[in-house]
């Protein structure tokens, strides 16, 4: 990581100061300090102001009617206290919501990790089309997710899709499995295309921080056997782990809070078997217009994204990109 | 590995066998990614009759056109000029909005700027489907369900921090020296900034507007909430409504699928580089 530009601020100051005359150097830093910060202010003040409307109030009022029994019909909303919590904790979709969004975000990462991982190395070499082959493999990535979805919602499809056509290929007969409408597999096949969707961005950014590492090590590591694995334990990983931990912790909030795939594929369905937090808030509000109830569950998924962002501020300060 | 004898001759067949296996390992994470597509590009060529054929083939026996041009009808031509004139525009506004604050970030010290930014960086964490609760009410009350206007201002939630925070990568990897120099010969630090940091930051812009436009053109969650008209749904939306109840026109939604898709993987063909450099400056360097 450059050095250069982390104290821009600071450094810029001292260099302008030293080259000011002696009689006039008390203030002309303090006068350049007070210019900077006005004109600082002033530039970022259309940014700040969209933030605090369109975010911070929406969501100090989205927390606030969690508190609430309101509903579309009832234009006077009574304040009760945890009570939408209590009956949150008190449903079995609730639990249900929860297990399958730590399943599906926590699967969908460490898949996108490993397979991330893995073609960056492989990525990495070079052959004859390395550019094409990478290209191409980003393109699922840059795939909007409404696309993605309906493809595989087509892919799945038990009797023309292309799933059950590549089982045929290996020899059974009749496998016209119904990957979405079966509550038993229908997680599994969400995962499996948020892996697809995901892994390219992993891959990219993997991509980038092996540059860092030495062409030899990287060769080494996939010609030789098992030595091979222990030059990407010792000396790939730790070097590039600064961007493993930002890749995966911004794959997990990702892939926590996406809405569009499961959506489109199952709506959550069949049953609860594929609702996550953000499926299910969508339906309780926009469906069954509890606002109270919905408002409850964006803040129970607020208070577990908290941790992942206190992590997150964690790994940023320590790559110094808050400087 | 079994080979044995001396240490040179031995790492010359293995090497080549490895490279041989590496190849092939790249050939079949090309088709994990890709032959998805080939479902659907082949799927739009396909008539009804086809569908049912067991083994399916991936090249129809009788391509035909008529999906695509089916799928060129008028609502979906409204949903493409929606798209179209949302994405652009939010994305004008993102940029200019965008470039200001993050060169403040990058290049000015003021109170509270660490702990600003920080707080821009969190946003990216949020929950979309949190924020539309009350957004959604907010433009209901005021009666612009169903504008423009709705869909841009809620689409500069999540563009404007993504955009502040890449392209303050790539300011911040522009030196410093070159404004220092265009001061000294009497430029203002706006000056300086207009005449030295943007032009040589235009790859940089371009990353970043192209990022924009993407996550603008596939949005999904606040399309579908803050439109309820057909005419001013948005690809996304719009393509959705062809799912139909009983039975849906597979051929048909997939040469649509395949239209969205082209200028999107067109764009990115295009601006490859600049993309990824952002992603990953924006990503891991800040």
């Amino acid at each position: 990581m450059p050095q250069s530009w982390h104290a821009v601020g600071g450094d810029f100051l001292a260099d302008t100061a030293s080259q000011v005359k002696p009689a006039a150097a008390a203030r002309a830093p303090r006068r350049r300090a007070w210019r900077d910060a006005y004109l600082g202010y002033f530039l970022i003040a259309p940014t700040l102001i969209l933030i605090g409307v369109l975010i911070v109030l929406p969501l100090v009022e989205a927390i606030g009617l969690s508190f609430t029994d309101k509903l579309f019909i009832n234009p006077t909303p009574r304040f009760v206290g945890l009570q939408n919590y209590l009956n949150a904790i008190q449903s079995d979709v609730f639990w249900r919501v929860v297990l399958n969004s730590l399943l599906w975000a926590g699967i969908v990462v460490v898949f996108q990790f490993l397979l991330g991982l893995g073609s960056a190395l492989l990525l990495n070499r070079n052959f004859h089309g390395q550019a094409l082959a990478r290209a191409l493999v980003i393109l699922p990535w840059v795939t909007p997710g409404v696309v993605a979805g309906l493809l595989w919602k087509l892919l799945y499809d038990p009797y023309i899709g292309g799933v059950n056509a590549f089982i045929h290929l290996f020899g059974i007969p009749d496998p016209w499995i119904p990957w979405l409408g079966n509550p038993s597999t229908a997680l599994g096949a969400v995962i499996f295309t948020a892996i697809w969707k995901g892994s390219p961005f992993s891959m990219v950014m993997y991509l980038a921080a092996l540059q860092g590492v030495s062409q030899d090590s990287i060769e080494a590591a996939l010609i030789d056997g098992a030595n091979g694995w222990n030059r990407l334990w010792h000396v790939i990983l730790p070097e590039i782990m600064p961007t493993v931990r930002i890749t995966v912790l911004l794959t997990s909030v990702w892939t926590f809070n996406y809405f569009d795939l499961i959506y489109v594929l199952t709506h959550g369905g069949p049953g609860e078997s594929t609702e996550i937090f953000p499926t299910y808030i969508y339906r309780l509000f926009f469906e069954q217009t509890k606002l109270g109830a919905a408002t409850t569950m964006g803040v129970v998924s607020l208070v577990i994204l908290l941790v992942f962002a206190l992590f997150y501020i964690r790994e940023l300060n320590r790559a110094r990109v808050l400087e | 590995m079994s080979v044995q004898g001396s240490a040179v001759r031995a790492a010359r067949p293995r090497a080549s066998v490895n490279s041989l296996v590496s190849s092939l390992l790249v050939l079949l994470l090309v088709a994990f990614f890709i032959l998805p597509f080939s479902w659907m590009v082949s799927m739009g060529f396909k008539q009804p009759d086809e569908w049912f054929v067991t083994p399916p083939r991936l090249i129809p026996q009788h391509p035909t056109l008529a999906n695509y041009l089916g799928a060129l009808d008028p609502a979906f031509l409204r949903y493409a000029f929606n798209s179209v004139l949302v994405s652009s525009v939010t994305t004008a506004i993102t940029i200019i909005c965008a470039l200001f604050s993050a060169y403040a970030f990058s290049r000015l010290a003021f109170p509270g700027r660490r702990q600003l930014f920080t707080l821009i960086i969190l946003t990216q964490l949020l929950p979309l489907v949190v924020l539309i609760i009350p957004i959604y009410r907010f433009f209901a009350e005021q009666g612009l369900i169903n504008t423009y206007l709705a869909l841009i201002v809620a689409y500069l939630t999540f563009t404007v921090p993504v955009a502040v925070w890449l392209l303050r990568g790539f300011f911040a990897s522009i030196p410093v020296d070159l404004e220092e120099a265009a001061k000294i010969d009497g430029c203002t630090q706006m000056g300086a900034f207009l005449r030295v940091v943007l032009p040589l930051s235009a790859p940089g812009i371009a990353g970043t507007a192209t990022y924009v436009f993407f996550s603008t053109w596939q949005e999904l969650l606040f399309a579908l909430s803050l439109t309820t008209s057909q005419d001013m749904r948005t690809l996304p939306v719009g393509i959705l409504g062809y799912i139909g109840e009983h039975e849906t026109n597979w051929g048909l939604l997939m040469a649509a699928s395949t239209l969205i898709c082209i200028p999107v993987f067109g764009l990115f063909l295009f601006l490859q580089r600049q993309f990824v450099a952002g992603l990953v400056a924006g990503g891991v360097k800040g």
